[in-house]
């Protein structure tokens, strides 16, 4: 074990030792991850939060709220019924549900009396960011409501009527409040008749100058927030999708750096030291292969600690470790069968990059699996890449049960053991 | 001692080496000539276990080299450079002593043993890449030496150095000769096979042709020595099987003589007169 812990260390070594080799390896795939991930993630951005609304007060000013969503650039809204738009959430289609319940049009045309107009969100607790981003927005949208009111004088004149009315009924305001608003409201609503009147004909829709929103002490909305346990049948995130794909640039990386440095133990005789030695070829080629995997172990270990701790990828521990597993023997082994079927580095370098491309480009490593036509998807079973971001992605966002990932597990196990076993073979007979 | 007995091998239509039988005395080194494709590589691979004969047998101490016990008493010099360039030679000394499972007090002092031996002492920490082909030659035999191997099959160590690694590597196979290590030796050169080798061995087409000590080979295989004569009566040369006596016999028949030259017979003649002069490339 000793010499074939040798060879590992030796090979990890050699890895590091080529700068080209690092790149491709380590650097390459992260800078694909984030790139990608980047541009899916920012464009997506631009297009506005996701958010089914339901109107269920159907007033004059639920509308008016409705059209001013539409109108935001904050959101991309979807109008349908409150069981559809709770699904729609739960489902992951869309981000946030936004309810205006009965009663919202009367609260949003008070301005200083009654409740502020109540709106219901829901939204999965875990969105912590689009969250705090919709609250916000929705803000924004409730102070319009006194932009609404401050810009109309007659507008002004009815709410101080309407409110004034309902301080003299009203039973329970303190009598404090009550005789101090009863003197000022009337006052107030005199001095903008006043203004009013001054005002050319038409003018009073223009508005009048009370000062700024901001000393308003009272609320632009009252957002009640619901939780919704969100049904997760798809990525968390672009990175999601492009963490794999990075990871699978990665692997193909360090299969094409040992099958080259293998093939060049054969080209410099080193291989023949190492046949020289009291060691196996089983070691040997034992040791070959463990440096590869333990590269590739290592190189899957800083994307998915990055992936997590940067760029907010979630995974199922377990299941990703054995994706990792599989798809390691998966790719020692095509990295075996290549590097016994060539002769020289420049060889084993095209055969092994045109066939790991080929292989990527169908099996899902440059345009998601889920994005490719049906036709493509059909196809992309005959790559083992496929079937390891398959395996990835189950341990990621596809929320596969163990029963699920046994499909992809077992085939890249089974492709992995059958190349090794050819390639192990063939570098036996060539040795002999 | 290593016996080999007739031990042949063929790679498709090519015989690389023909029933070839040699005895090796321990402690001496034996010189395996021959031109380019003459089955020298073939015949040292296959007497110290890196490929199997199709016929013949091979023991080193009565075991099969591909033995595990035997193959540490092997030490193999391959033609080529076999070396990790990228790495330093410290680095691929280590890694080699690993491969023999080298306890950490044996491999440090054996490292350093090989390093003084070949003179690399000063330049252990630089990669292998930044030496020059001497240097590489001889880190080539250090790296073969870090298990203190019984056998050393050195496979062309000389070809491509300069005089100075040339002579540096002359002297650490007769200290290993010195050392008690057997030794095999296979060249391009006939001045390192008379310089160095006990034992000579002439292979062409597979087959082993002359073996011998070089005095013997020469005498067996050398032919007639030349002698050139300039004289009152003009140039003369003849070729003679008893230069001292046909010489003395033929000056005491002339009164002057201007210049006078004897060629004896050397291994190169015996190389060319038992492979001929037709160019193998």
């Amino acid at each position: 074990m000793r010499a074939v812990i040798a060879l590992m260390k030796k090979d990890i070594k050699l890895l590091f030792k080529d700068k080209m080799a690092v790149f491709f390896t380590f650097i390459f795939p992260l800078l694909f991850a984030f790139f990608f991930g980047s541009i899916f993630s920012s464009s997506g951005g631009a297009q506005g939060l996701k958010v089914a609304v339901t109107d269920l007060d159907q007033t004059e000013k639920s509308q008016v709220f409705v059209e001013q969503l539409n109108e935001a650039s904050e959101f991309r809204v979807t109008v349908t019924d409150e069981a559809s738009a709770k699904e729609l959430v739960r489902t992951g289609k869309q981000v946030a549900f936004i309810i205006l319940p009965e009663g919202f049009g009367e609260n949003y045309g008070g301005i200083f009396s009654g409740e502020p107009p109540e709106i219901l969100v829901g939204i999965d607790p875990a969105r912590k960011a689009e969250a705090g981003y919709l609250e916000g927005s929705l803000m924004k949208l409730g102070i319009k409501r006194f932009e609404l009111a401050f810009s109309d004088a007659n507008e002004m004149i009815k709410q101080l009527d309407f409110s004034i009315d309902d301080i003299q009924q009203s039973d329970d305001m303190p009598a404090e409040w009550k005789s101090l608003l009863s003197d000022y409201l009337p006052k107030f609503k005199e001095l903008t008749e006043q203004e009013l009147a001054k005002q050319p004909d038409g003018a009073g829709s223009t508005g009048l100058n009370f000062g700024s929103d901001g000393d308003n002490p009272m609320m632009p909305l009252k957002i009640t927030k619901e939780e919704v346990m969100v049904q997760k049948t798809g990525p968390r995130n672009a990175f999601s999708i492009t963490i794999p794909q990075g990871v699978i640039w990665a692997i193909m990386g360090c299969v094409i750096g040992f099958a080259i440095s293998l093939v060049r133990e054969k080209t410099l005789g080193t291989i023949d030291r190492l046949a020289m030695a009291p060691i196996s070829r089983t070691q040997i080629l034992a040791g070959k292969a463990l440096g590869c995997f333990a590269a590739q172990a290592m190189v899957v270990t800083m994307l998915f600690t990055i992936a997590y701790f940067i760029l907010d990828v979630r995974f199922d521990f377990i299941k990703l470790i054995l994706a990792v597993l599989a798809a390691g023997i998966c790719f020692v082994g095509v990295m075996m069968f290549f590097a016994s079927i060539t002769k020289t580095e420049q060889s084993v370098a095209g055969m092994t990059n045109a066939f790991l491309i080929l292989m990527g480009m169908i099996g899902g490593a440059m345009i998601p699996l889920f994005a490719m036509p049906g036709w493509m998807q059909s196809v992309s079973h005959i790559s083992p890449v496929k079937w390891a971001i398959l395996a990835f992605e189950g341990a990621i966002w596809r929320d596969f049960s163990y029963i699920e990932m046994m499909t992809p597990l077992a085939i890249l196990t089974a492709i992995g053991l059958v190349t090794f076993f050819i390639g192990t073979r063939m570098l036996k007979l060539k040795q002999a | 001692m290593i016996e080999v007995r007739g031990i042949s091998k063929r790679y498709g239509d090519l015989q690389a080496v023909d029933n070839l039988s040699i005895t090796i005395e321990k402690g001496h080194i034996f010189g395996l000539l021959g031109p380019n494709g003459a089955g020298k590589s073939t015949t040292i691979s296959m007497m110290c276990g890196l490929i199997t004969p199709d016929l013949g047998t091979v023991q080193l101490n009565g075991e099969k080299p591909t033995d595990k016990a035997t193959k540490h008493k092997i030490g193999l010099i391959p033609q080529s450079i076999a070396l990790y360039e990228e790495l330093t030679a410290l680095d691929n000394l280590s890694f080699f002593a690993d491969l023999y499972g080298l306890s950490a007090k044996t491999k440090n002092e054996r490292m350093e043993w090989s390093l003084q031996f070949v003179g690399l002492q000063d330049r252990a920490k630089d990669t292998v890449s930044e030496y020059s082909g001497g240097m590489k030659r001889r880190l080539n035999l250090a790296a073969s030496l870090l298990h203190d191997p019984e056998f050393i099959f050195m496979d062309e160590p000389t070809a491509g150095v300069d005089p100075q690694s040339r002579n540096k590597l002359f002297e650490s196979v007769l200290e290993l000769k010195d050392l008690g290590k057997t030794i095999i030796y296979t060249t391009h050169y006939m001045e390192e096979a008379e310089k160095l080798c006990d034992r000579v061995g002439v292979v062409d087409k597979g087959q082993l042709l002359a073996l011998g000590t070089v005095d013997e080979l020469i005498e067996q295989h050398g032919g007639d020595s030349s002698v050139n004569i300039s004289s009152e009566q003009g140039e003369e040369s003849f070729m003679t099987a008893n230069p001292v006596n046909d010489l003395m016999a033929r000056l005491r028949e002339l009164t002057t003589v201007d210049n006078l030259s004897l060629r004896r017979p050397n291994l190169e003649t015996v190389f060319l007169n038992l492979t001929g002069k037709q160019l193998r490339d």
